[in-house]
Order: structure tokens, then C-alpha cells, then sequence
């Protein structure tokens, strides 16, 4: 009796491999080659143009640059160190994901596992209208409509916490408008959806079969989502909220309409009215530096440039490693 | 027995009357309630949306799932309402933006606004007169150039990152999505230093230049994933017929390809169709219509916004409102096109399913 196999070994799928034989063929990859190695060519660009027009700057004035807390351009020598803006930017996007990440992460949810699938797609639609909006038309909202808003939400968080270190301010009188929680607020606007389309793709691409299981076993859909759900996606959601970091640091216009730049230092009183951006700081002086000063926003541009350059390389590095169905 | 004193919880069946009214009861009665107490008692209405309204709502539909399913309910029921609740604070920001920008913005908006340029226009003029005709025909050409260098160049970096099988594709992926995080200020500083080392005047060419470097990561990133919809037996299909790989792409996977491509060209678009810092700092605002964008002044609409929202006069804001209006049209409309052609092809490949 012969036996035949049952279940033959299903055959690995051959990788082909692709030559180019034809002249054409070479001309074709070639052209191609080296439009993507341009991508190198840029970010060395940047940074090679940055750097020679900064060094006499970050030269002169040395680790205090980033450190020190001073901006006069008028003393000679001159003092330029970045120190409260780098803090400011930091602080700010703190805030933007502490209040992003929570709406984020409900709006992604919402659309993989609550939303009836038309809904969740017009739910996604929406979501990418936000993340459509011009950061112009944003400082426009944010200073005319959202400030006067949230200065009275800032008022009543001093009135109720304002024994919170935080959430003190020096004098109640001044309005609570311009403060670091506002600038929070608008750049969480802008991030809210980075993040959501990062965890919404991890969501969708989540095991069924292991989310029903886990239902099936008497799980509620709060203990689901503890147990099983942010486990096997939290690498992607903290890849998601690095990009939102990295968004949020690189943010210009719109918080230039709504922040009060101070060199001041302000290590963490949210409702106070002054803080940091070094994008907006680059943007608030660069219509009146001259010579040297410039040289120093350049030299801020390339500090700037390096955080989100090594954030985002982090970012997308976590999020690639959580998403391995987009390998080829 | 122990068993059979437990409720019987069967979730998959559809909640029956009783059930749905229960529902019913407790999605409508905290609101009101909340509301009737913030009014009593002269609470902050913001406040009591946190503090009294959450807590009941929760309280609500825990009261609502315990009965349904026994204890497993609270669970169910408070990521509902919490869900919700923050989900619905993303919609109410986003239709606040919209919704001011529409109205503020449709009373400056009129026919002149879309026609007129801004020569004899100050900070006092009355709405009738002066416009962002010139800055809109500054945004296309700006825009315009920008689109020309970086979408080549993308697809390019798209076909690359997919036909090709070097070994340098994922350096080369890692450098395109850093580049995609690069701050938009910084991009203009970039191009300002070739300006100041070149001595070339700044002009509309130096503004598209500065968003050179943001669009290309977003074309080159959607336009990859355009390309690598297309199923790969395509390819080896026309290279098993002999195509050459060049031909084998442009006559077999562009087409194929094509409307997520263009896809990639409006998302690139609309990117940096509202990039304001680069433009402030490479370009030369102008007011007057320039036709030019080689040489002299010209102006796009965030510049136009961003210039008007400095000065506090009522009716500068009503022109920046105005402004933001058409570009938020102008990227409405890439937004709508991008999103009709990418259904298109997902319904295509339903239906030839």
C-alpha cells in the first residue's frame, strides 16, 4: 500500500530576484537610486548649512547655549543661551500629550471597535480633516475663539487646585491667557490626530480571534482593552505619541499667537503667562536680528533640528517595529 | 446547584425592550440633570461637565450594565462613557474650528475678496475693498513650483523603496520618515542660509524651496503605499512576458497605481499648502498681484493670515478670518479629491473581487 501524504508541506513562496539586463533597465534603477539617496543628501544639507553658519555661535558661547537662560543681543559680547525656550518647547508638548493621548486613544477605539463601519469612516475622515488644518488657521482659533475658553477653564483649575504647585500662578489678576497651558492645549489639537492614526492602524490589525476569547472568557470590554488590548499595542502607541512629540516640539506659528515667550524661566507653573518655544522664539526675533543674532537662530534652528531628528528616529523605530505586516 | 442561581448573561443576544429603554434612560437623563443643577446652583458649566455630569453618566450606564450582564457590565459600561465622552471633546474641537472659521470668515468673504489684491488697502480700510486674489495666485505658484521638484522626486523615492531590491531601501526609508518630522522653521532657516551664501533676492522660487524639503517625506511615503497596493504578481507577470523592469513599471504598475499616486500628489499638496514659518522667512510679502515668482514680492495666504492677525483692528481680523476661509477651502478641496480617488480604487478592487 503506497502512502500518499496527506497534507504536503505547503512551499515557501520563491523570492524572486530582479535584475536589470536591458540598458534601460539600468538607467531606470539608477535614476531611481538616486533620487532616494537624495533623502541623505538633505538631512546633510541641513545640517552641514546649519552647522557652518552656527558655529561661530555655538562656538562662542559654548554648552551654555542650550543651558544658560539669557537672550541680549545688545551686550557685547553678546549672550545668547536657548535654555527656557528648549524647556518651554518641552514643557508644552508634555502638556499637548497629556491631554492628546487620553482623546487620542478614545477616538481609535471608538472607530475600530465601537463605530458601525460607515460611522468609522466618517469618524476617520474627520480626523484627518484635523490633522489637515493649517497651523496658521489654528493660532487664528487659538487666539480669537479658544484663548478667552480656556483661560476661563485656567481660572477655574487655579480657583479649585491652585494649591498644586502646577497650577499656582503669582498674581490671579493677570488674565491666565498666554500661559503654557493654553499653547499645551492647541498643540494637542495638532497632535491628537498623529496619534490616533498610528493606534488606529494597530487596533485594526489586532487579533480578532484573541480580543473575542478574551470577551468569551467573561472579560468586560475595560479589562480587554487593560489586559490584552494595550499590551500587544502599547509599543505602537508609544511610537505614535513620540511623533506627536516631535510635531509638538517643531510646532511655529500657532503658538506664537497664544504663548507669551519669556525668558523667564518657567520650570512648571502651566497657568502662568510666559513660557517657551524655540520654533516661535526663531520666528518672534528673526524679523529684527541681525549679524550675529541670526546666527544664533540658526544655531537654535539646529538644536531644534537634532531633538526632533532623534525623537522622530526613535518614534519610527518603535512604531515600525509594531507594525511588522508593513515589512516587504 | 450553584449554577443555575446565576443570572443567565447572554451578550450576543439584542438587547430587548425593556433593556433599550433602559439604555434610552440613561444616556438622556444625566445631561439635563447636570445642567438643572450647574443652573440651581450657579456652578461652572465647564466644570460640572467634568465633576457632576461624567461621574452620573458613569454612574448611569454602570446601573444600566449591571442589570444587563451582571458585574462585568461596570466594566463595559465605563469604557463606553468614557470613550465617548473624550471622543466626542475631539469632534466638539474640531467643529469649533470649522465652525468659527466659516462664520467669521464668511462675513469678510465676497466676490472682490476672491478678485482684488491688497495695494491701496491699510489696516482701516472697510471689507469692500482689497482682497486675496493676489495672495491665492501666490499660494498656486508657490505651491505650484514645490509640487513639480518634490513629486518626481517622491514617486521616484516610492518606486525605489518598492521595485528596487538593494540593500539600502530601509537607510533610505529610516531617512525619508525623519524627514518627515522635520519642524517647518527649520526648513526655512535652511533655505535662508543658501540665500544669504548665494545672494539670490528672495522671491516665490526661495519660498517653494523652503517647502521642498516638507513635502517630499509626505509624497514619497503615501506614494510607497500606493505602489505597494499594486499585487506583485502584476510585475512578474509583465517581467515573465520579457518587459524590461522600466517598462514593466511605467505600462503596468503606474496605471495601476495611479490614483493612489495622485493621492500622494494632493496629500503632499495639502501639507504645505498652510505652511506659514518657512514662507515668513524666505519670501518678501508683498501686496500688490506678481505674476512672477523668479523675481520680487508675492504673497500666499498664510503669509496674508499671519500678517493681518498681528494687528488688533476689527476688520485686519475679519480679513485674516476671510483668508482662512479660501485656504481652508483650498485644502477642503485637495482633501475631497484625495479622498474621492482613494475610494474609487477601494471600491474598484471590491467590485473585482
Amino acid at each position: 500500500m503506497s502512502q500518499t501524504p496527506v497534507n504536503p508541506p505547503a512551499q515557501e513562496r520563491r523570492k524572486l530576484v530582479i535584475k536589470p539586463l536591458s540598458k534601460g533597465d539600468k538607467w531606470f534603477f539608477r535614476s531611481t537610486s538616486i533620487a532616494a539617496h537624495f533623502a541623505f543628501v538633505l538631512v546633510a544639507l541641513i545640517l552641514g548649512f546649519l552647522l557652518w553658519k552656527s558655529w561661530p555661535v555655538i562656538q562662542g558661547q559654548g554648552f551654555d547655549f542650550v543651558f544658560g537662560s539669557t537672550w541680549d543681543a545688545d551686550s557685547d559680547p553678546m549672550v545668547l543661551q536657548l535654555g527656557p525656550m528648549l524647556w518651554g518647547s518641552l514643557l508644552i508638548a508634555i502638556v499637548g500629550i497629556i491631554i492628546a493621548t487620553p482623546m487620542a486613544l478614545s477616538m481609535a477605539y471608538l472607530i475600530v471597535f465601537m463605530l458601525p463601519n460607515r460611522l468609522a469612516r466618517i469618524a476617520t475622515t474627520l480626523v484627518d480633516l484635523l490633522a489637515a488644518l493649517p497651523s496658521v488657521v489654528l493660532g487664528l482659533w487659538g487666539l480669537l475663539v479658544f484663548t478667552p475658553v480656556a483661560s476661563h477653564w485656567a481660572e477655574v483649575l487655579n480657583s479649585y487646585l491652585g494649591w498644586i504647585p502646577i497650577f499656582g500662578v503669582a498674581d490671579a489678576e493677570n488674565g491666565f491667557m498666554r500661559s503654557p497651558f493654553i499653547a499645551g492645549w492647541i498643540v494637542a489639537v495638532m497632535i491628537v490626530p498623529i496619534i490616533t492614526s498610528v493606534t488606529r492602524e494597530i487596533f485594526s490589525q489586532l487579533d480578532r480571534d484573541l480580543i473575542n476569547g478574551a470577551l468569551a472568557l467573561g472579560g468586560s470590554r475595560l479589562s480587554t482593552f487593560r489586559r490584552v488590548i494595550m499590551p500587544t499595542s502599547s509599543g505602537g502607541v508609544i511610537g505614535g505619541v513620540l511623533l506627536g512629540l516631535g510635531r509638538a516640539i517643531g510646532e511655529t506659528v500657532a503658538i506664537f499667537y497664544v504663548l507669551n515667550l519669556s525668558f523667564d524661566i518657567n520650570w512648571g507653573a502651566l497657568l502662568e503667562p510666559q513660557g517657551g518655544a524655540v520654533a516661535s522664539w526663531i520666528l518672534a526675533r528673526f524679523g529684527e536680528a541681525n549679524g550675529a543674532e541670526k546666527d544664533g537662530l540658526m544655531a537654535a534652528g539646529l538644536v531644534l533640528f537634532v531633538v526632533t531628528l532623534i525623537i522622530n528616529y526613535i518614534a519610527n523605530v518603535i512604531v515600525n517595529r509594531a507594525q511588522p505586516w508593513r515589512k516587504n | 446547584m450553584s449554577f443555575s442561581e446565576r443570572p443567565t448573561v447572554q451578550p450576543w443576544r439584542k438587547a430587548n425592550l425593556k433593556r433599550r429603554f433602559e439604555i434610552l434612560l440613561a444616556v438622556a437623563i444625566p445631561l439635563p440633570l447636570t445642567m438643572l443643577f450647574a443652573l440651581l446652583s450657579n456652578f461652572d458649566v465647564n466644570l460640572a461637565l467634568i465633576a457632576v455630569f461624567l461621574p452620573l453618566q458613569l454612574i448611569a450606564a454602570g446601573l444600566v450594565g449591571v442589570r444587563a450582564y451582571g458585574k462585568r457590565g461596570i466594566g463595559d459600561a465605563a469604557l463606553v462613557v468614557i470613550t465617548i465622552f473624550f471622543s466626542t471633546f475631539v469632534l466638539v474641537l474640531l467643529l469649533s474650528v470649522l465652525f468659527s472659521v466659516i462664520v467669521e470668515g464668511g462675513r469678510a468673504i465676497s466676490w472682490q475678496f476672491f478678485s482684488q489684491n491688497n495695494v491701496y488697502v491699510s489696516p482701516t480700510t472697510s471689507l469692500e475693498y482689497g482682497g486675496v486674489g493676489h495672495a491665492i495666485l501666490g499660494t498656486l505658484m508657490v505651491v505650484g513650483l514645490t509640487t513639480l521638484a518634490a513629486v518626481p522626486l517622491g514617486i521616484a523615492m516610492a518606486v525605489y523603496l518598492t521595485q528596487s531590491q538593494s540593500k539600502t531601501r530601509n537607510l533610505v526609508r529610516t531617512f525619508t520618515q525623519a524627514l518627515s518630522g522635520l519642524p517647518s522653521v527649520v526648513s526655512g532657516l535652511f533655505i535662508l542660509t543658501i540665500i544669504e551664501a548665494t545672494q539670490m533676492g528672495r522671491s516665490g522660487f526661495t519660498g517653494a524651496l523652503a517647502l521642498f524639503p516638507l513635502m517630499l517625506p509626505t509624497v514619497a511615503r503615501v506614494a510607497e503605499e500606493a505602489l505597494r497596493l499594486v499585487p506583485v504578481d502584476l510585475r512578474y507577470a509583465a517581467l515573465a512576458l520579457g518587459a524590461p523592469n522600466y517598462r514593466a513599471f511605467f505600462q503596468v504598475i503606474l496605471p495601476a497605481a495611479k490614483s493612489g499616486l495622485m493621492t500622494a500628489l494632493l496629500l503632499g499638496l495639502a501639507r504645505v499648502v498652510g505652511e506659514t514659518a518657512p514662507l515668513i522667512l524666505t519670501m518678501n510679502p508683498s501686496s500688490a498681484t506678481s505674476l512672477n515668482p523668479f523675481d520680487g514680492g508675492m504673497t500666499t495666504l498664510p503669509i496674508y493670515i499671519y500678517n493681518y492677525l498681528a494687528s488688533s483692528y476689527q476688520t485686519s481680523q475679519a480679513r485674516a478670518w476671510g483668508a482662512a476661509l479660501v485656504l481652508l477651502m483650498l485644502v477642503g478641496f485637495l482633501f475631497g479629491l484625495a479622498r474621492i480617488l482613494s475610494k474609487s480604487k477601494t471600491t474598484k478592487k471590491k467590485a473585482s473581487k
